[in-house]
């Protein structure tokens, strides 16, 4: 299967499918990308956008971000946003590493004061936050704590010393989505979670170093107004979620979906992947909430990492992390359904907005964004191959077409199994260590799953979602140390 | 000198969430002819003794018959070698959640464990769901496409048409795949896993395809091994398993096909003995025979 036919240009970085295109269809699907994205577009995640504009209640568009690919369900880069009265929830669109997201902290050592004790900083990072699959944090609490916590989120960390009071206002939902509810998570999900706080899992999560060099500043307002103020400011970005914890709480109500689906509610679906339940039913609440508790358990984990970063800097420079100017900028959350009020038509609706790999960018003014930010535009952390660099953006006004969203990171273009066969990480290591990026990995093969050249062209990713009008560009960050889980 | 030792092989069984792969288990642990050692992400509906061990990657539960049953806490390549060093299975089965992808499950058990042999991957497809829902998602296809065999469960919740429709999707993804249809995962283990098959030598039933049959050859002279590996690959579809011993002149080998992907192993055979398993597999019984011989070093 190629790129449809029936395709139609919208504007100079959306694609429109009609729902001539298939059967079924309630609503266009709708690509974000450049030209030379589209021409390369993941046939497989264009059948999946289709299959997402079937289910029940959806409104506007289904939409596919220019890092869009093949995912579980709905394509990693979908967006979905469901009636809240009529429509449905589904687990394949939120995806099952739920509020897997990213975390930006400033420092105010500039590169030539970090180059010398890069190893120490990198080292001591993989010390002391542990990667790879199996790993557990250094927090330890019962199974009990644990429910507290995920209902409770980020602010637990910091009246537990793990945190700054500021660190709260600048994490989307203020660190705790309101309504989770730890009685409708099973006992299975609370193994596997409760001692892996604190933990950056397998995958494509890691923690970077990164320097904003001063030709890579595209916004010099904006940027000052995140708190890049520097020439070579060094920066640390992370990327991780609710880990097995998350996982568990998707996989017991995909079961519970399917069984409930049909049979109780009457949606038919083409594929079961995309198993669903109304989202005011019963199941579709007790699942809302369940899945509440693992967006807070990713807060936790990233306030808890950051909490170890600050340690580690602290540790190597013999300074305060205040001193070290170590404020969060932000923290997005990728893999998310709120319930979010938008514009559609002449009128406002409350909307069940399903992000999965897609990044919420408020534009300025809007309601749920702190007030250092009221001005600006939420921050829009983009996380790049750890080869190419990432990006800071920004939301920007008029966005309502993709409900202030945006893409998350830069999309991968080829599988995980088909990157470990093509390069060997030990060799990946070096030459990146050449280029003068230095990384610590929980496994050569997991490395090797990361390399550069396994993902799309971050800038054009970056340049889509500009020329859609959908965020703007700040800042290009470039790795320099990297802690791969 | 100590004798080598063959890898412990290990059969993966995936398929979609509630597709029967706790069924076919089941099964499988009811013919139990070996130590087993079944390795899942969580003990779910298998009849569990009340004592479990806890190790640092698994925990381990004794099963009625000397089979173990382990529930994975760490990560599956310690978790295997866990496995082989605590309770010495004669034959790993390894369970995937049903979203698991299965390429990157082969590719870690077949890069990463050197101490295990993958065996057969078995998928098992719930054929009601896949005319219910008839585009395959993501982890469906990765399922199919890693497959050695595919089992369509649930062939009697559906009509014939309908069964043919659903081997016809299957095999876009995987022309090459061995095809079982079953009611309940009535699969004989040996056709699964190709246990024990040298003891078997017998018509198999296997619901909806008739007969299974099976034929042996044996050889006393050396075969030669890169017309051998040639003989391999121009066996008839109607193989669907063979397994036994080859020697070559530099020694004994075990061999290991399962639907087309074949395996040669360093082990101290005596003698050429193999066994073909496959519907009608009979009919080929004299061409197999001739390809085989032609490989005898004289």
């Amino acid at each position: 299967m190629a790129i449809p036919k029936e395709i139609i240009r919208v504007s100079d970085a959306v694609w429109e499918i009609p729902r001539t295109y298939k059967e079924g269809m309630r609503v266009p699907g709708r690509i974000v990308a450049t030209e030379k994205l589209l021409a390369d577009f993941d046939d497989g995640a264009i059948d999946q956008l289709t299959n997402v504009a079937m289910l029940p209640g959806i409104v506007g568009y289904a939409y596919c971000m220019p890092d869009g690919h093949w995912g579980y369900g709905f394509p990693i880069g979908g967006l979905a946003a469901m009636d809240a009265g009529d429509g449905v929830i589904s687990p394949g669109g939120i995806g099952f590493d739920v509020n897997c997201g990213m975390r930006l902290c400033l420092t105010n050592l500039s590169y030539e004061e970090i180059r010398p004790r890069l190893r120490e900083l990198v080292d001591g990072l993989y010390e002391r936050v542990p990667a790879g699959v199996g790993a557990t944090g250094f927090v330890r609490m019962t199974r009990d704590e644990f429910r507290t916590v995920v209902e409770r989120g980020a602010r637990w960390c910091v009246k537990n010393g793990l945190g700054w009071e500021e660190d709260l206002e600048r994490t989307e939902e203020a660190g705790c989505i309101a309504g989770a509810d730890a009685a409708k998570i099973s006992e299975k999900a609370i193994d596997r979670g409760y001692k892996q706080i604190g933990t950056l899992g397998s995958g494509n999560h890691y923690l970077e170093i990164q320097v904003a060099h001063r030709e890579n500043v595209f916004d010099v307002e904006l940027a000052k107004a995140f708190g890049i103020t520097m020439p070579d400011q060094v920066v640390i970005m992370f990327h991780c979620g609710s880990r097995g914890f998350g996982h568990q709480v998707a996989t017991d109500y995909l079961q519970v979906f399917l069984k409930v689906m049909d049979k109780k509610y009457g949606i038919r679906i083409v594929d079961r992947e995309l198993a669903c339940a109304p989202f005011r039913s019963p199941e579709g609440q007790d699942y809302f909430a369940a899945m509440k508790c693992a967006v807070n358990m990713s807060f936790v984990n990233r306030q808890v990492i950051l909490h170890r970063i600050r340690e580690v800097f602290s540790d190597v420079f013999g300074k305060d992390p205040t001193e070290l100017g170590m404020h969060q900028v932000y923290d997005v959350a990728h893999n998310t359904a709120k319930l979010e009020r938008h514009r559609v038509g002449d009128g406002e609706r409350e909307l069940l907005v399903h992000r999965k790999g897609a990044t919420r960018a408020f534009g300025p003014g809007m309601a749920g964004l702190p007030e250092v930010y009221r001005s600006t535009g939420q921050p829009v952390i983009i996380g790049g191959s750890m080869e190419t660099g990432s990006y800071l953006l920004a939301g920007v006004e008029g966005a309502d077409s993709t409900y202030y969203t945006t893409a998350h990171g830069s999309g991968r273009t080829m599988s995980r199994t088909a990157a470990r066969k093509r390069w060997h990480g030990r060799r990946l290591q070096e030459d990146m260590e050449a280029r003068g990026i230095y990384v610590r990995t929980a496994t050569w093969a997991g490395l090797a799953e990361e390399a550069g050249a396994a993902y799309k062209d971050i800038d054009e990713v970056i340049e889509a979602t500009e020329l859609a009008g959908i965020s703007r560009r700040v800042a290009k960050l470039s790795p320099v140390g990297n802690v791969k889980g | 000198m100590d004798a080598i030792k063959a890898r412990t092989p290990i059969g993966l069984i995936t398929g979609s969430l509630g597709s029967g792969k706790t069924t076919l288990l089941r099964k499988i642990l009811g013919q139990a002819d070996r130590r087993y050692a079944v390795l899942m992400n969580e003990f779910g509906e298998l009849p569990i003794d009340i004592e479990v061990i806890r190790g640092t990657n698994v925990e381990i539960a004794e099963l009625v018959g000397g089979c173990v049953c382990c529930s994975l806490t760490g990560e599956l390549e310690a978790a295997v070698e866990e496995i082989l060093d605590r309770v010495h299975p004669e034959y790993i089965l390894l369970e995937a959640t049903g979203i698991a992808e299965a390429d990157a499950l082969v590719f870690e058990v077949e890069e990463k464990i050197p101490r295990v042999r993958l065996d057969s991957v078995v998928c098992v497809v719930d054929t009601d769901a896949s005319i219910r829902f008839p585009s395959i998602g993501y982890a469906g296809r990765s399922q199919l496409r890693a497959a050695d065999i595919v089992l369509i469960n649930k062939i009697d919740l559906v009509t014939e048409a309908e069964i043919e429709m659903v081997v016809a999707q299957i095999r876009e993804f995987n022309p090459g795949a061995a095809v079982l249809k079953t009611v309940r995962c009535a699969a004989d283990v040996c056709v699964l896993f190709g246990l024990a098959i040298e003891n078997r030598v017998r018509d198999i039933p296997v619901h909806g395809e008739g007969t299974f049959g099976s034929f042996a050859y044996a050889a006393s002279a050396l075969l030669d091994e890169s017309r051998f590996r040639e003989a391999v690959s121009l066996l008839p579809p109607s193989v669907f398993r063979a397994k036994g011993f080859v020697l070559f002149h530099d020694g004994g080998r075990l061999f290991n096909y399962v639907a087309g992907r074949a395996e040669l192993e360093e082990f101290p055979a005596g003698g050429t003995e193999l066994v073909f398993i496959g519907p009608k597999v009979e009919q080929d019984r004299e061409a197999i025979g001739e390809l085989l011989r032609g490989c005898e070093v004289r």
